[in-house]
C-alpha cells in the first residue's frame, strides 16, 4: 500500500507528460466571454455586447484611457459654441467603413434617427433626448402609429406615413449634415457630458447605404422592419471600428480580424481578438489556466470562485472598483398592493431600517470581495467635479435605528408587520437577503420573510411595484451624478420605490438649466443629500469588477471603474 | 409491421400538435415578461414597440404569425438572443447534442451490458463487487461531479482532452461529456442486465441449451442475453430522446454548444420562441425513437406483435 501512492503520482506525471499539444494561437488576443445578446450597436445594452461593439463601430469620439479625456475617433475635431448649445464636428476624410466606402456625417444622422425610431426599440433612446426636438419627434412618431394602428391601415398610409416622419425628423431634430464631412448638433439645453455620451456605442453610425436595403416597411403597421441577424452575419455587417467580424460561432467563439480600411492601423496594439464563449466560470478558469486565453473580463463577482480567486492573492487576478450600487428599494407608496397602509412610507422607518445593515460584515463575511461599503447612491469620487453626500447617509447603528423605529410607532419592532425583501434568484442574492434578515429580525425585532423569484417574474414586480423590499442594482452609463439621480424623479420608468418628492424633481430641473459646472455639481449633490435624508432606496455596497491577466504578459489592458475598454490598444507579448 | 409504422407516422403530427398547444398554453401564461430586465427597463413606448415587435401583445396574432413561419421551418427568433432564429440555434445545437447523446448512449450500452454480465455470469465475486461499485457511482453522483472531475483530471491535469468548447473534426471534444452522460444510463442498464441475465440462467431453455452441449459462450450470448436485453431496449427509446437533446449540466461544465443549456434558460427566460421551437423538436424525437424501439422491440421477439 505504501508504494500505491508514489506509485499513482509517477504514473499521474508520466500520463500528463503525453498530453495533447497546445492548440496555434488563433489570434493575438483571446479572451473568454459569454454568447452576445446583440450585436446591433444602436440596441446594445450589455456591457459584453458593447465590448464588441466598441470593436466593430467607431463613435465620433472615444475615450483616452490613461487620463480618461475624450479624444477624437471619427471626428477628428470638433467646436461646441459660446452657448454650450451647438456641437460642430469635422469627420476624418480618412475614415472608412470596413467595404471602402467613407464615413460620411449622414451615416451618423442616419444612425441616430434610427436609434430615435420605436420600431428599433433603442434601450438608450433617451440618450439623444438631449438633442433639440428628439424628444418631441419621439413622441410625435409614438402618437402617430398609434393613431395609423387604429385608423385601419392601407398601404399609401404607410408610405405616408414614413415620409411624414422623415420630414418631421429633417425639420425638427437638432441634427444637420452641411456636408459629407461635418455634422452639426444643436442641444435642447447645454448637456455638459453630452461630449462623452457622443463616445458611447449607441452613437456610432451605421453604413446607410447597407442598411437602407435591409429595412423594410410593413404596410398593415406603419413600422420600419429590419431582421436583426443582419448584424450578425460577417458577411454582410460592414463596420467603421478598428476591426471587422470574421467568424461568429453562436455559443462557441466569435473571431475579428483588423479593418484593412480602418484610419488608424498604426495605432493598434494588436490585429486580432479571438473571444471563446463559456457560460461557466469554472470551465473558463480552466481555460484560462491552461494557457487557452490570456483574459478573462467577465468573472461574476457573486460566484464563491471570484471570492476564492480573490483570497488566494493571486498576482493575475485585479479587483476593480465600478461605478454601480447594488441596494435595497423600499416601497414609498401610501399604501400597499393589497390595500393595507405602507408601514415604509414613513422615512424614519427606511432610516431604521437602513441603519440596521451591517454593510462592513456583509462585503467581508458574505460577498467575501470587500467592495467598498455604500452610504450614498453615486459611488463617492468616480463622478468628475461631484462630491457624493456621504453625511446624508446612513451608518450601521443599532441603537439609533431603535431609536427611529420607536419614534415612528414601532418600539422594538411591534406592529411592524407584513415585511419582506423581494429577490431574484443566483448571483449570491439570497444570502445577502438572509443575512440582512437575520439582523434586522435578531437586533430590531422586524419580522421578515423572503421572496426569491426568478428574474423575469421578479422584473414583473418591481415593475408594477408590487413588494415592500426589493434588492436592486444599478450601473452608471455615462459620467454625471444624472445617470444615478435621475431614475428617482417621479415618473422615472426604473422609479422602482415609487418615490415621490417636488424638491427632489425641482433640484434636478434646476441642475438641467445651471450652466456653471459647479453650481450645477452643487445643486445635484443637494438633490443626492435630500434622497439619503429620506432613503427611499438603503445603499448597501459599491460593486467591483474582477479581471483575469498576467499584467507582465497583457499591456495596455487600462482598468477603469467605467469598464471603458480600447481593445485596440492591448499588447499580448507572446 | 408496415401498416403500424405508417398508422404510428400518422398520429405522429396530431400528437405533436397537441403537445404544441398545451405548451403554448402554459408559456403564454407563464408568469413574467421576457423583454424587461430586473435593473434596467426600456421605456414604456419601447417596450409598447418590442411586443408589437414580437407580437407578444396578443395571443391570437402571435399564434398565427408564429404557425405561419414554422411551417416554413422558422421558429422565429429568441427573446434572449435576439438576433439569433430559434431555427438557427436548433440548426447549430442539436447535431451537437445529437452526437455527444449518440456517443454517450453507445457507451452506456458498452460499459453498461459489460457490468451487467460480469456482475450475473460471476456473483459474490471481485469483477461482480467492482461493477456494482462502478454502477453504484454511476447513479449516485449528479453529472457535475462526474464531469468537473473528469474535466479537472484528464483536461486539465493530464491535458488529454480540450476543457471545454467544440470542433467538429476533433473526436477529442466528444469524450469527456459522452462519458459524464453515459455514467447514469450505464447504471441502470447494467441492473437491468444484471437482474435479467440472473433470472434467465436459471430458466428451463437455457438448462436445455446448455445441456444440448452448446458452449456457455454462446449459450451467454446467442440465448440469454437477447431475451435480458428486451427491457434494455425499451429503456433506449426514452434515454436515446434525454441522452440526445442535450445536458444542461454536461453543456454548462464543458462549455458546449449544444441544445440542453437552451432548454433550461429559455424556461427561465421565458423566451416563447424558443421554448415551442425546442418542445415541438423534442417531442417528435421522443415519437420517433420510440417508434424506432417498438420496431426493434419487435425484431428481436418474435412473440411480440404490432398492431
Amino acid at each position: 500500500m505504501r508504494y500505491l501512492m508514489p506509485l499513482m503520482l509517477a504514473l499521474l506525471l508520466a500520463l500528463s507528460s503525453c498530453g495533447r499539444s497546445p492548440e496555434p494561437r488563433e489570434a493575438d488576443l483571446i479572451f473568454v466571454s459569454i454568447e452576445h445578446k446583440f450585436l446591433d450597436p444602436q440596441r446594445m445594452t450589455w456591457l459584453h455586447d458593447i465590448r464588441i461593439g466598441e470593436c466593430l463601430f467607431e463613435p465620433l469620439l472615444r475615450f483616452r484611457l490613461t487620463d480618461m479625456t475624450v479624444e477624437g475617433a471619427t471626428a477628428e475635431r470638433w467646436e461646441v459654441s459660446k452657448d454650450g448649445l451647438t456641437y460642430t464636428f469635422h469627420l476624418r476624410p480618412a475614415a472608412q467603413w470596413s467595404n471602402g466606402d467613407p464615413v460620411t456625417a449622414q451615416d451618423f444622422a442616419f444612425a441616430w434617427r434610427r436609434a430615435l425610431l420605436q420600431e428599433f426599440a433603442c434601450d438608450y433612446s433617451q440618450f439623444f433626448f438631449r438633442i433639440k426636438g428628439a424628444r418631441d419627434f419621439f413622441d410625435w412618431r409614438t402618437e402617430q402609429l398609434a393613431r395609423f394602428n387604429q385608423s385601419g391601415a392601407d398601404k399609401p398610409g404607410a408610405a405616408k406615413l414614413w415620409e411624414q416622419t422623415q420630414k418631421k425628423f429633417k425639420e425638427t431634430v437638432g441634427i444637420a449634415t452641411p456636408d459629407d464631412l461635418t455634422l452639426v448638433v444643436t442641444l435642447e439645453k447645454p448637456c455638459p457630458y453630452f461630449i462623452e455620451l457622443c463616445a458611447f456605442t449607441t452613437f456610432v453610425p451605421n453604413h446607410r447605404a447597407s442598411l437602407e436595403k435591409e429595412i423594410k416597411l410593413n404596410d398593415s403597421t406603419g413600422l420600419l422592419e429590419m431582421d436583426d441577424t443582419y448584424w450578425t452575419d460577417p458577411k454582410r455587417l460592414i463596420g467603421n471600428g478598428p476591426y471587422v467580424l470574421v467568424r461568429r460561432n453562436f455559443k462557441i467563439d466569435l473571431l475579428l480580424h483588423q479593418n484593412p480600411c480602418y484610419w488608424n492601423k498604426a495605432g493598434m496594439g494588436n490585429t486580432s481578438i479571438l473571444e471563446k464563449v463559456s457560460e461557466d466560470p469554472q470551465s473558463a478558469m480552466m481555460i484560462y489556466n491552461n494557457g487557452e486565453a490570456d483574459w478573462l473580463p467577465d468573472m461574476p463577482t457573486a460566484s464563491a470562485l471570484a471570492a476564492d480567486l480573490v483570497a488566494q492573492k493571486r498576482s493575475d487576478v485585479h479587483l476593480v472598483p465600478s461605478v454601480a450600487t447594488y441596494f435595497y428599494n423600499f416601497n414609498c407608496s401610501q399604501t400597499l398592493p393589497d390595500g393595507r397602509k405602507n408601514p415604509l412610507s414613513d422615512p424614519r422607518v427606511r432610516r431604521a431600517l437602513s441603519m440596521g445593515i451591517d454593510r462592513d460584515t456583509i462585503v467581508r463575511q458574505v460577498t467575501r470581495l470587500n467592495q467598498p461599503t455604500a452610504v450614498t447612491f453615486t459611488p463617492p469620487g468616480t463622478l468628475p467635479g461631484y462630491q457624493s453626500p456621504v453625511e446624508a447617509g446612513t451608518h450601521y447603528d443599532i441603537e439609533a435605528a431603535k431609536k427611529l423605529l420607536a419614534e415612528a410607532g414601532y418600539p422594538g419592532g411591534k406592529g411592524l408587520t407584513g415585511i419582506s425583501i423581494l429577490f431574484n434568484t443566483g448571483q449570491g442574492h439570497e444570502t445577502v437577503a438572509q443575512f440582512i434578515k437575520r439582523t434586522w429580525e435578531e437586533k430590531l425585532g422586524v419580522v421578515v420573510t423572503l421572496e426569491p423569484m426568478e428574474q423575469n417574474n421578479f422584473a414583473d414586480r418591481l415593475k408594477k411595484h408590487e413588494f415592500t423590499i426589493s434588492r436592486a442594482s444599478w450601473f452608471a452609463d455615462y459620467r454625471d451624478p444624472t445617470t444615478f439621480l435621475d431614475k428617482f424623479q417621479t415618473g422615472n420608468g426604473n422609479n422602482d420605490p415609487g418615490y415621490q418628492n417636488l424638491g427632489y424633481d425641482e433640484r434636478l430641473q434646476q441642475a438641467e438649466s445651471e450652466t456653471d459646472p459647479a453650481r450645477r455639481m452643487a445643486i445635484l449633490r443637494d438633490a443626492e443629500s435630500l434622497l439619503m435624508s429620506e432613503q427611499p432606496i438603503a445603499p448597501i455596497y459599491h460593486y467591483v469588477n474582477l479581471h483575469v491577466f498576467n499584467a507582465d504578459k497583457v499591456k495596455n489592458m487600462n482598468l477603469n471603474a467605467w469598464n471603458f475598454r480600447r481593445l485596440e490598444l492591448v499588447k499580448v507579448e507572446k | 409491421m408496415p401498416r403500424f409504422i405508417l398508422w404510428r407516422l400518422l398520429q405522429l403530427p396530431l400528437i405533436v400538435a397537441v403537445v404544441f398547444l398545451v405548451t403554448f398554453t402554459l408559456v403564454w401564461w407563464l408568469p413574467g415578461n421576457p423583454l424587461l430586465r430586473p435593473d434596467n427597463r426600456p421605456s414604456p413606448e419601447i417596450e409598447r414597440a418590442l411586443l408589437a415587435q414580437y407580437h407578444l401583445d396578443n395571443p391570437v396574432t402571435f399564434m398565427g404569425e408564429y404557425l405561419r413561419d414554422a411551417l416554413h421551418g422558422d421558429f422565429g427568433p429568441s427573446l434572449q438572443f435576439r438576433d439569433q432564429r430559434v431555427s438557427d440555434i436548433l440548426r447549430a445545437g442539436l447535431p451537437v447534442s445529437a452526437a455527444i447523446g449518440a456517443a454517450a448512449l453507445a457507451l452506456a450500452v458498452v460499459l453498461g451490458v459489460a457490468a451487467g454480465m460480469l456482475g450475473a455470469v460471476r456473483p459474490g465475486t471481485f469483477a461482480d463487487w467492482m461493477s456494482q461499485s462502478v454502477v453504484l457511482i454511476g447513479v449516485s453522483l449528479p453529472a457535475f461531479i462526474t464531469g468537473s472531475v473528469l474535466l479537472v483530471i484528464f483536461g486539465g491535469l493530464l491535458k488529454w482532452f480540450p476543457v471545454s468548447g467544440w470542433k467538429w473534426n476533433d473526436p477529442g471534444y466528444l469524450v469527456l461529456p459522452a462519458l459524464t452522460i453515459a455514467l447514469g444510463p450505464a447504471a441502470y442498464i447494467a441492473r437491468l442486465v444484471r437482474l435479467g441475465l440472473a433470472d434467465i440462467l436459471n430458466d428451463d431453455f437455457i438448462r436445455t441449451a446448455r445441456a444440448k452441449g452448446l458452449p456457455p459462450r454462446k449459450v451467454l450470448f446467442k440465448h440469454a442475453l437477447k431475451v435480458a436485453f428486451l427491457p434494455v431496449l425499451s429503456f433506449l427509446g426514452p434515454a436515446a430522446a434525454v441522452t440526445m437533446t442535450g445536458s444542461f449540466v454536461v453543456e454548462r461544465v464543458f462549455s458546449l454548444p449544444g441544445i440542453g443549456t437552451h432548454f433550461v434558460t429559455a424556461v427561465l427566460n421565458k423566451d416563447q420562441f424558443l421554448i415551442l421551437g425546442i418542445v415541438t423538436i423534442f417531442s417528435t424525437m421522443l415519437i420517433g425513437f420510440n417508434l424506432i424501439v417498438d420496431v426493434l422491440y419487435a425484431a428481436v421477439d418474435p412473440r411480440i406483435e404490432l398492431t
